[in-house]
């Protein structure tokens, strides 16, 4: 603006002329004279001093400086920009800019967004008392500058309507309305703030602003984009919202919860934040690879959201503005770069009382269980009942124990001396011996595990795949895909390794390997067969794939809780082990969608004899091993209660207690970080121009040189990253985080790009006040605080009637000469609607809702349906709606809600026809116009224009205008007349049927008034 | 809008801010800075900028266009190249055998072994027209007009899961959050419909890209696409709710107006006459679509060219329709089909795609040259990536004899505005895995489609978080071998 190139005209070299001229340099010059080594052109660099100077920059001497000669050059080929570059050549008013930057010494100081912001000195106090607040002395000296006139303070009808949709995102009650209207005291607008920052509302409002920074969605994205479990990081937020958790701690639990010292349940789901990245499940992809794009745009969310800065430009080549190179873009990538990302459960102490409400029902019938032994004889005595139902027990109960196939082989256990995952999950041996999968999840692996043993002899395996509630789906496989928990074995391998004496090469590179002898099968079989469910295509999935050397096919299994495979896998002919000998086992997985085992253990047997595959414990089988007459009578106890769980006596009543089993509710889960062991660390590279396939040098964790140093007690990990982010000495946070909330005050930041405060971006237009406001909100890291200095600003309260000469001299209202006036969020125009007509469901947190829209709109690629919502859920507030990737809700889609693809810092308010189409047709409005039609004539007495009135005040606060009024009554009169002459249909409009004639007319005419209502400008605007 | 007889200067200043008549409806001030003033808020305002243009009036291009409008045809899933367009006899000689090492060196394939064997197609190809151009059995239709379309063979791009390879495709990028291409043309060059959006998605949206594909990004909402749908509701909302009939709404709207209007003269603030002719333009699309929608006005001899059944929707309709957005102002049509991942069968798949495509593409073609649109509406054909010319058994996923994708090399073709007719470009090798002869990359693509609409993908820019983004990212080549 004009007045930026006069103001300073006999300053030379101040901090704004500074300014000015950097970012003059950074637009036309530094694509090729920047910090970006790669792309230097004639090896000049015009981001430093010395580089200027080096290149002909005469301090002091413009017309002597070779900078000031080629931008004014009349010869195009020495003329800069160049004429192909796309560059704008520099007007008269930059040249002015730029020889008396030169003349007076041409200063180079840091960039002002990385300076420390210091407080700065208040400007006189003006005006009338309201005016006096720190804020206000700094718009207001601006004003004065500029000889602009404010305008007056809002009437009270639009200041309340502004500070509580701003505040809470809904729009104020009556009640409240009255009473704040009518209100002398002089703190009644204090009152009215205080109450709306303290009501959960609140929470709900602002959560609203960091989900769009959080990126957050409630599905996977890409292809399959399933639905994910977060929403208790969402709830998470509006706690933490509500309770005004201060900004520092607010950042730390996001970034790095699950590493404090005192970390709990909540500060891990803290770490949801940046679980809201995508996760890519189409069959056949590179697990790594889109691991490392999450990390990506973590580093870039990190980086807008608490830098201001665009990290994300010095990916691939140093950052041609800002002082970031790529070397520093990976070593941020490194403190993000070590973590895992496994399901969290949310301990709900509702369901763990229902949880457990089930369990000691199910113990009951449990130890109930012989007492339901159908007796010998049916027709006995009821005296007689128990006796023969004890016998009849004993008898089947014995035969099961002395039957001979019961005679169960020997397995013993094997405990792996080592355990290797080719795909590099983390492998962790349990208390019980059996492997537990975590971390990586590759989409195929191959586990190699090795063993030792003293047995001389081996005739089979025996695989148990084992559930557990780490697993997706329970497991006992990590398949991710529609959550299912499956896994599918290629290969099944074992060889035998002979000790390390009889050692010799194996001919292709020489080394010395120990000599092997692969074990050859007979067969393979499993559990399954007589399971339903577990078991569906027969060959394609048959355990004989296991086994037959064909990589392509695969025993597979489907997962989910209580589903516990088991296998036998039965040697061609009997192995001997020579002293000392080791078995190495291999299992291939070569499936797709990460099917591959989540957890299990492995036996291996000697004897001879039939081999079985079933579920039973291997404790019950060493019992059975022995003699009826050798048990003890606890040995018999235990064998009985394994009995009365399998005999075929009791499979109804089992069914029974299984069903049972089956209601029991679980816990939410949500998606949070843990960070790597330094036993399975990450290493992470320089990636040459940001490709993932191209690891060049590594790199440990630190923080560009430009920035505040990353102090020497803090840990070089997530946890340091998030104690850095909000260090005193962070220039960019707190300048950055009072840029948005202003924002969302006055719809446009003192910074209009929020999401760069580099040198590409745009100068702030009050850098004092900006400044100001940092300093105030480091001193106790307060959202409330900060926004309540903002909402009682007289800045904030002022009118936003646009005075027409100002509007042409200040379209945008950058000087602050007028309140705010703006089209209000997706989310609250919903909420507007459904507040006004009464329908709303104020129910905080809780899975997201699917409310009604069109189908066409909700149901996309895959199986995903939307299914809409009954009862409350479908009024709920919009924050609440399901938030889908691949397919936004139409009409939040429609309001400019960003999609949740990346960090939105800003939204868009654009005003389009298909909105228009939107707000008049939309199921949502069309039921808000009936419940509000419905809520007038309940709650107005009077006539049809006192209807009209209150219908009026609940949408938009304040009364209308006579002319307002007479034209909705008119309007009105004229539907009235059409439904009561029949060229209407009231029962469509009203959506329902009435008996009474009368008032059924009477609802749907009022219902055609509240759809026109909801539908002007005015109702989904901030004035 | 007609203004009232008590115009107050508020009304003179917002009306200013439209050129013509208001009722072209989209944006104001607000968007008038967002299309590039604000930046310069508060720095330093070069004057010229500062003029307010409304943002979706038509565009000067950067150079003469030889195309004003697009009609991409996408197959969804990758069509096999080797059975429709990539004829490769010496394939017949390795059939059965492996895949030499050093060729498949470096890639990386979903579905199928490295040691996977080579497919030879069993499908027939014939030379057609005067020039000769050579086109499968699977496509006689397109055959028919082999004299007016321009081929590549050598087109490759880089991913090969269908959402990334689908967003390169449509925005120039592999990362989400980027304007599809009918956004990029629309901002380039507005729009030229009173009453219809720029950019209109025909066909399942339910692509893999999901709705990323037709998304604007970081656009401004109104270079969005809009889907339109062949059932029901033809766009989102479009219908009056139960019981409304137009009179209703068109009495509704003439009070929201004079209501809205009583507002901007009170507090002055043009984004509400902005929302006037919004809520005008979009009683204008509830009056269009139908008629729009509406096949059945086109001549019994059109609807046979197209293979067009009035009674159930297809693709057929969709390229007809279109024609009809087309000849109506509409810039950008994409039309999709989804199905052509032929992992298994692919003979028989890519067979029965073809007979779902093959007609009604071909009367597109013909049927635009027939009304003279030809020369101004560029015709696109094409999928995201190829397919391998090695086989894929995989009997767990219950496939065989099918292709697995291949992103090194795939056809696509084009046709109408610029395009030079009756071309065939690049040459794979022997096996049809790599390109051998003029290599087009997707960027190389977009550039040339931008190219042919007058502009230059290196000037079409818009900064966003503090970098100017373009279409085709750091590439792009215009493809001077496919021009007229």
């Amino acid at each position: 603006m004009l007045l930026a190139a006069n103001a300073f005209a006999n300053e030379p070299n101040n901090v704004d002329e500074q300014r000015q001229v950097r970012s003059l340099l950074a637009d036309r010059c530094f694509l090729c004279h920047g910090p970006d080594e790669e792309s230097r052109e004639a090896d000049l660099r015009l981001d430093t001093r010395e580089g200027a100077i080096r290149g002909g920059l005469v301090p002091g001497d413009a017309e002597a400086s070779e900078l000031m000669r080629r931008v004014v050059a009349d010869d195009v080929d020495l003329r800069m920009p160049p004429p192909d570059s796309g560059k704008t050549p520099l007007s008269t008013a930059e040249l002015a800019i730029l020889r008396r930057w030169i003349n007076a010494g041409a200063k180079y100081d840091v960039h002002w967004s990385f300076r420390k912001p210091q407080r700065p000195k208040l400007p006189p106090s003006t005006g009338a008392s309201l005016e006096q607040s720190g804020l206000d002395r700094f718009v207001n000296a601006k004003l004065d500058a500029e000889g602009i006139e404010p305008a007056s303070p809002a009437d009270r009808y639009s200041l309340i309507r502004r500070v509580t949709l701003d505040l809470t995102g809904l729009p104020p009650s009556i009640e409240a309305i009255d009473a704040f209207v009518n209100d002398p005291s002089p703190d009644a607008y204090q009152q009215v703030v205080d109450r709306l920052l303290a009501s959960p509302q609140y929470g709900e409002r602002w959560a609203l602003w960091w989900l769009d920074l959080a990126r957050y969605a409630d599905s996977n994205g890409y292809e399959s984009d399933r639905t994910r479990s977060i929403w208790p990081w969402r709830d998470w937020v509006i706690d933490a919202l509500n309770n005004d958790m201060t900004f520092d701690e607010f950042t730390i639990e996001q970034i790095a919860g699950d590493m404090l010292p005192n970390a709990t349940d909540a500060t891990r789901i803290a770490t949801g934040f940046h679980r809201n990245t995508w996760i890519n499940e189409e069959g056949g992809h590179d697990w790594e690879q889109f691991r490392h794009e999450s990390i990506v745009d973590r580093v870039h969310t990190t980086g807008t959201v608490f830098l201001g800065l665009t990290v994300a430009c010095a990916q691939c080549h140093d950052h041609k503005y800002d002082p970031i190179t790529q070397r520093e873009y990976w070593q941020l990538f490194a403190f993000l770069n070590n973590t895992d990302e496994p399901d969290f459960w949310v301990a709900d102490p509702e369901i763990r009382d229902r949880q457990q409400q089930i369990d000691i029902e199910i113990a009951r019938r449990i130890a109930a269980r012989a007492a339901h032994f159908p007796p010998l004889d049916p027709d006995v005595a009821a005296d007689k009942k128990n006796e023969s139902r004890r016998q009849h027990l004993d008898t089947k109960f014995r035969a099961w124990v002395d039957q001979p196939a019961n005679r169960p082989l020997r397995w013993s256990l094997l405990d792996p001396v080592s355990a290797v995952s080719e795909g590099n999950a983390t492998m962790t041996e349990l208390d019980d011996h059996s492997i537990l999968l975590t971390g990586d999840r590759p989409e195929i692996d191959s586990y190699e595990m090795v063993y030792e043993t003293d047995a001389n002899r081996v005739t089979g395996f025996r695989l148990e795949a084992i559930t557990d509630s780490r697993l997706p789906n329970f497991g006992p496989g990590r398949g991710s895909f529609m959550g299912d928990g499956a896994f599918a074995i290629s290969e099944f391998r074992v060889e035998i390794l002979e000790a390390s004496g009889t050692d010799k090469p194996d001919g292709t590179d020489g080394n010395v390997r120990p000599s092997s002898t692969s074990m050859e099968f007979a067969r393979a079989i499993d559990n399954t067969a007589s399971r339903s469910g577990v078991h569906s295509l027969a060959e394609e999935t048959h355990i004989k794939n296991s086994i037959d050397d064909n990589k392509l096919t695969h025993w597979s299994i489907q997962g989910g809780p209580g589903k516990q495979p088991v296998a036998v896998f039965e040697t061609a002919r009997p192995y001997d082990l020579p002293a000392g000998a080791r078995l190495r086992i291999t299992i291939l997985q070569n499936f797709v969608h990460q099917r591959t085992l989540g957890r299990f253990r492995l036996y291996a047997t000697g004897d001879d004899g039939p081999m079985h595959a079933d579920q039973r414990p291997t404790s019950i089988d060493s019992l059975l091993r022995k003699e009826f007459q050798d048990h003890t009578e606890s040995d018999r106890q235990t064998l009985k209660k394994h009995y009365l769980s399998i005999a075929p006596e009791l499979s109804a009543y089992n069914d029974e207690i299984q069903k049972l089993q089956d209601t029991r509710p679980l816990h939410p889960t949500t998606f949070v970080f843990a960070e790597r062991t330094n036993k399975n660390k990450r290493q992470s590279h320089v990636h040459e121009r940001g490709e993932y396939q191209r690891p060049v040098e590594e790199v440990s964790p630190a923080v560009p040189v430009a920035l505040h140093p990353l102090r020497n007690d803090l840990p070089r990990n997530r946890m340091g990253l998030a104690q850095w982010l909000v260090d005193a000495d962070n220039p960019l946070v707190a300048r950055v985080a009072a840029n948005q909330l202003w924002q969302s005050f006055f719809g446009r930041g003192i910074v209009s790009t929020p999401e760069d405060f580099g040198l590409q971006g745009a100068a702030p237009s009050h850098p004092k006040l900006l400044d100001w406001l940092a300093v105030e909100f480091q001193r106790n890291w307060s959202l409330k605080s900060l926004q309540r200095r903002i909402v009682t600003s007289a800045a904030y309260r002022r009118s936003s009637t646009v005075a027409p000469e100002l509007s042409a001299r200040d379209p945008q209202n950058i000087l602050l000469s007028r309140g705010p006036r703006v089209r209000v969020d997706a989310e609250t125009i919903r909420d507007i609607a459904l507040a006004a007509s009464g329908l709303m469901v104020h129910t905080l947190g809780g899975p997201s809702v699917f409310p009604p829209q069109p189908s066409e709109a909700g149901n996309t690629f895959g199986p995903f349906k939307w299914e809409t919502s009954v009862g409350a859920d479908r009024y709920r507030r919009g924050l609440y709606t399901f938030r889908k990737r691949g397919g936004p809700y139409a009409a939040f889609a429609t309001f400019d809600a960003p999609p949740p693809n990346t960090c939105a810092m800003i939204r868009r308010r654009s005003n389009t026809p298909l909105q228009a189409l939107a707000q008049l047709n939309d199921l949502v409005i069309v039921e808000a116009s009936r419940a509000l039609a419905e809520r007038v004539l309940h709650e107005a007495s009077g006539d049809d224009t006192e209807r009209i009135r209150h219908a009026f005040r609940l949408v938009l606060s304040r009364p209308p205008t006579d002319a307002e009024l007479s034209l909705l009554v008119e309007y009105h009169t004229r539907q009235r007349q059409r439904f009561d002459t029949g060229s209407l249909d009231a029962q469509k409009v009203y959506g329902a049927k009435s008996s009474d004639n009368a008032e059924l007319t009477a609802l749907a005419a009022m219902t055609t008034v509240a759809r026109l209502v909801l539908n002007l400008d005015e109702t989904i605007t901030k004035e | 809008m007609n203004p009232p007889p008590n115009s107050t200067s508020h009304v003179r200043l917002a009306r200013r801010y439209f050129l013509g008549e208001c009722g072209v409806g989209l944006g104001s001030m607000a968007l008038g800075a967002l299309l590039g003033n604000d930046r310069q808020a508060s720095g330093a305002p070069p004057a010229s900028k500062q003029k307010l243009v409304h943002p979706n009036a038509p565009k000067a291009a950067h150079f003469k266009p030889r195309a004003k409008h697009v009609i991409f045809l996408f197959m969804a899933g990758g069509p096999s190249q080797l059975e429709l367009f990539d004829h490769k006899p010496e394939l017949q000689k390795y059939d059965g055998q492996q895949v030499p090492s050093e060729v498949i060196e470096g890639f990386d394939l979903p579905f199928i072994e490295r040691d996977a064997a080579l497919m030879a197609s069993p499908v027939r190809y014939y030379q057609h027209g005067e020039s000769g151009t050579k086109v499968s059995e699977m496509l006689p239709h397109v055959a028919s007009i082999a004299d007016e379309i321009a081929i590549v063979k050598s087109i490759h791009t880089d991913a090969f899961n269908h959402a990334p390879a689908q967003l390169l495709l449509h925005t120039g990028h592999l990362q989400l959050g980027k304007p599809s291409m009918g956004s990029w043309v629309t901002y380039g060059l507005g729009s030229e419909s009173q009453d219809l959006p720029a950019y209109v998605v025909l066909g399942n949206t339910a692509v893999s890209g999901g709705s990323s594909t037709f998304n604007c990004g970081f656009l401004p909402t109104m270079y969005q696409g809009v889907p339109f749908r062949s059932q029901g509701s033809p766009v989102l909302f479009v219908e009056n709710p139960d019981g409304v009939d137009d009179r209703l709404q068109r009495d509704t709207l003439d009070v929201i107006r004079r209501l809205n209007n009583d507002r901007l003269n009170a507090v002055g603030d043009p984004e509400i006459a902005s929302r006037i002719s919004a809520y005008e333009m979009a009683f204008r699309l509830q009056a269009r679509a139908p008629e729009l929608m509406d096949l059945s006005r086109e001549t019994p001899e059109t609807l046979a060219m197209y293979g067009v059944d009035l009674e159930k929707p297809s693709f057929a309709n969709q390229c007809l329709l279109a024609r009809r957005m087309v000849e109506r102002g509409v810039r950008f049509v994409e039309v999709s089909l989804v199905g052509w991942d032929h992992h298994a069968n692919v003979v028989d798949n890519v067979r029965e795609y073809s007979q779902i495509v093959d007609q009604a593409c071909a009367a597109l073609v013909k049927d635009l040259k027939q009304r003279g649109m030809l020369d101004e509406t560029l015709i696109i054909w094409g999928g995201e990536f190829g397919r391998t010319p090695m086989v894929e058994n995989n009997p767990a996923l219950g496939r065989r004899r099918g292709r697995d994708h291949h992103p090194n090399a795939f056809a696509m073709w084009f046709a109408g505005g610029g395009i030079r007719p009756g071309v065939s470009i690049g040459k794979t090798d022997d096996m049809g895995y790599h390109v051998v002869e003029d290599p087009v990359h997707i960027h190389d693509v977009q550039a040339t489609v931008l190219h042919l609409l007058g502009m230059d993908h290196e000037q079409l820019t818009f900064r966003y978080q503090g970098r100017d983004f373009r279409l085709t990212d750091v590439g792009g080549r215009v493809v001077s071998k496919i021009l007229a």
